[in-house]
Formats: structure tokens, C-alpha cells, sequence
């Protein structure tokens, strides 16, 4: 089942958008890449190399603003592991609600994305 | 001309000291049309890069550029993480097995970097962003040009535009008169290499 990686730069953005997909698509896997250690806002490329790591299949990555897109394309670069990892340039909440359900229904990574472009475009 | 490892490194090291210095000045920066971290985010990330460098004593100045690079990514956060970092990286590949570069190897060295940010950032010159520093240096060494001048010049021309990236474009018109916090930081990091050349 196609996990899903939230990248944001607010740890409780992130987990309120969890809470929210799992409303609606429990049982699908997301992993969030979000904040700083600290605790303050702002995007962390070693959290988002861990998100990559805990994937338990292929991956869609969703970010919230310009920075975390930045970082979360450099981390991609940098990804070395099994799965593939795609990122799709789609708003944070609705984008990632539209893979969620996706997922959950078992649709494959490609066709999560054509879903989510004819969505979005 | 040619450069050395040995002044590669001096001129980074003032460069990162000059950032770390103006830590106050590029958050107040970023406060004005931004998200208010740029000189919290950049200090972090060239005290780290400092501390490197006080170390180091090879010759390779691809080898130095990797590892700031890497240092930059995993340390500044932000946007100017990944688009400082990617520079750094850029550098590390066009000046593998350096040890001095000559005028020609420096110049395509900053053209490379100049095109990974653009790549990273998807941005362009004239957007209000460090681009519009990073560039016209790179155009400044590439013609011999006076590099100090030309940055002094590019910052005064950065200031008077509306932004188009990052944070600072939601503010759109209301950014101009205002300095973009990453034009301010590269400025200082560049400055340093202008006295080399």
C-alpha cells in the first residue's frame, strides 16, 4: 500500500493532517517529516531522510512550502534506498487527502498521481 | 591569477564570520518580508562551517566544498539550506582534486553553482532573490570585472525590486526598497573572495 510522507515546517500542522487522513483512509501508512528538533518551525532534512527509511513501500511526498519543497528534493537525491519516492507538487491538505483515500482504495503509485494531477492541474 | 586552497579557505572562513556577525541584521531582514530565521538559520549553519575549516588542513578544494556543502544542507534549514548547500556541492564537483584553481576553473566553478540554484529554486535573476548577488559576481570574475564594486551595485539593484520568491513574494511590491535577507547573506559570503581575485 503506497505510504504517504508529509514534509511541513509545523510538527502540529503536520499531525492535525494525519489525525485528519486517518479519518478517512486508516490503515494507510504516513510518515511525517515535520518541524525542527527544537521544536520550532522550520523543515529538517535528517527527519526527512528518517521518513524516507521507515517507508514500508512505494512513497508519495507532499510539502506544505517552498523550503520544505527544496529540501525534500535534495533529500530525494540523496535517497539511496529501495522504494520509490515521488513527489507531487499538490496543496498540502487536499493533496494529501486525495492520495490518502487513493491508498486506502489500493490504487498503485502511478495511478495515485494521475489521479492527483487530473485533481489539481 | 590563481587561487590557492589556502586562500579558498581564508576567504570562506571570513565570509562565514561576517554571516555569523550579522546574525541580528538578516533576521531583522527576514522579519520585514519574511519568515524572520534567515540570520538564526545562516549563523547556525556557518558556525558549524567555521568550526570545520579550523580544522582543516588538506589541499583538496573540492574536498573543502563537499564537506561545507553537506555541513550547509544538514545545518542552516530553511530555503537557504538546500540553494547554499547546493552551491557548496556544485563547487565540489566542478573543482574535484583541486588544490588551486585558476581564473577560468573559479569562473566556471560560480557559473555551476549559479545554475544549481537556479535549478533548486526555480528561480531566475530578478526575482529578489540571492540569484541576484551570486550572478552578477559570477559575471563580474568571469569579464574581470571589479567583484567588490559589482556586489555593492547588485545588492543597491536587488533592494529596488518586487519579490517573486520564496517567502518574500506574498509581500510581492510591498518587498521593494527592502533587501532580501539571501541577497544581504551573499553577499557577505562573497564579498571575502573579491580580495583574492
Amino acid at each position: 500500500m503506497v505510504n504517504l510522507i508529509l514534509v511541513s515546517h509545523s510538527e502540529k500542522l503536520a499531525q492535525g493532517l494525519k489525525e485528519l487522513l486517518g479519518e478517512m483512509a486508516p490503515g494507510v501508512a504516513i510518515h511525517l517529516a515535520a518541524g525542527l528538533a527544537d521544536g520550532s518551525l522550520g523543515t529538517d532534512i535528517s527527519r526527512i531522510e528518517a521518513a524516507f527509511e521507515a517507508v514500508t513501500d512505494d512513497s508519495l511526498l507532499i510539502t506544505d512550502l517552498g523550503s520544505a519543497t527544496m529540501n525534500a528534493e535534495l533529500a530525494l537525491e540523496l535517497y539511496s534506498g529501495n522504494h520509490t519516492i515521488t513527489f507531487c507538487d499538490v496543496p498540502f491538505l487536499e493533496g494529501a487527502f486525495v492520495a490518502a483515500v487513493q491508498s486506502r482504495m489500493g490504487q498503485n503509485l502511478d495511478e495515485i498521481i494521475l489521479a492527483l494531477q487530473s485533481e489539481f492541474q | 591569477m590563481t587561487v590557492t586552497t589556502e586562500q579558498f579557505v581564508n576567504a570562506l572562513r571570513k565570509g562565514a564570520l561576517a554571516i555569523i556577525s550579522a546574525k541580528d541584521e538578516l533576521t531583522d531582514l527576514d522579519r520585514e518580508i519574511g519568515d524572520g530565521d534567515h540570520g538564526i538559520n545562516m549563523a547556525r549553519g556557518f558556525q558549524h562551517v567555521h568550526e570545520e575549516l579550523a580544522s582543516y588542513e588538506g589541499t583538496d578544494i573540492g574536498e573543502v566544498c563537499k564537506a561545507v556543502g553537506m555541513t550547509l544542507i544538514k545545518t542552516v534549514g530553511g530555503a537557504s539550506g538546500p540553494l547554499v548547500g547546493t552551491a557548496f556541492i556544485k563547487f565540489a564537483s566542478a573543482w574535484k582534486e583541486h588544490g588551486t584553481l585558476t581564473h577560468e576553473q573559479l569562473t566556471a566553478g560560480f557559473q555551476e553553482a549559479c545554475a544549481g540554484i537556479a535549478a533548486r529554486g526555480k528561480s531566475e535573476v530578478g526575482q529578489k532573490t540571492m540569484l541576484d548577488v551570486w550572478v552578477p559576481f559570477t559575471e563580474a570574475l568571469a569579464t574581470r570585472q571589479n567583484v567588490d564594486e559589482t556586489i555593492t551595485q547588485a545588492l543597491q539593484t536587488c533592494q529596488a525590486l518586487s519579490a517573486k520568491k520564496g517567502r518574500a513574494a506574498y509581500f510581492g511590491d510591498n518587498a521593494i526598497g527592502k533587501q532580501d535577507p539571501g541577497a544581504q547573506s551573499s553577499a557577505l559570503l562573497l564579498r571575502p573572495f573579491a580580495e583574492v581575485m
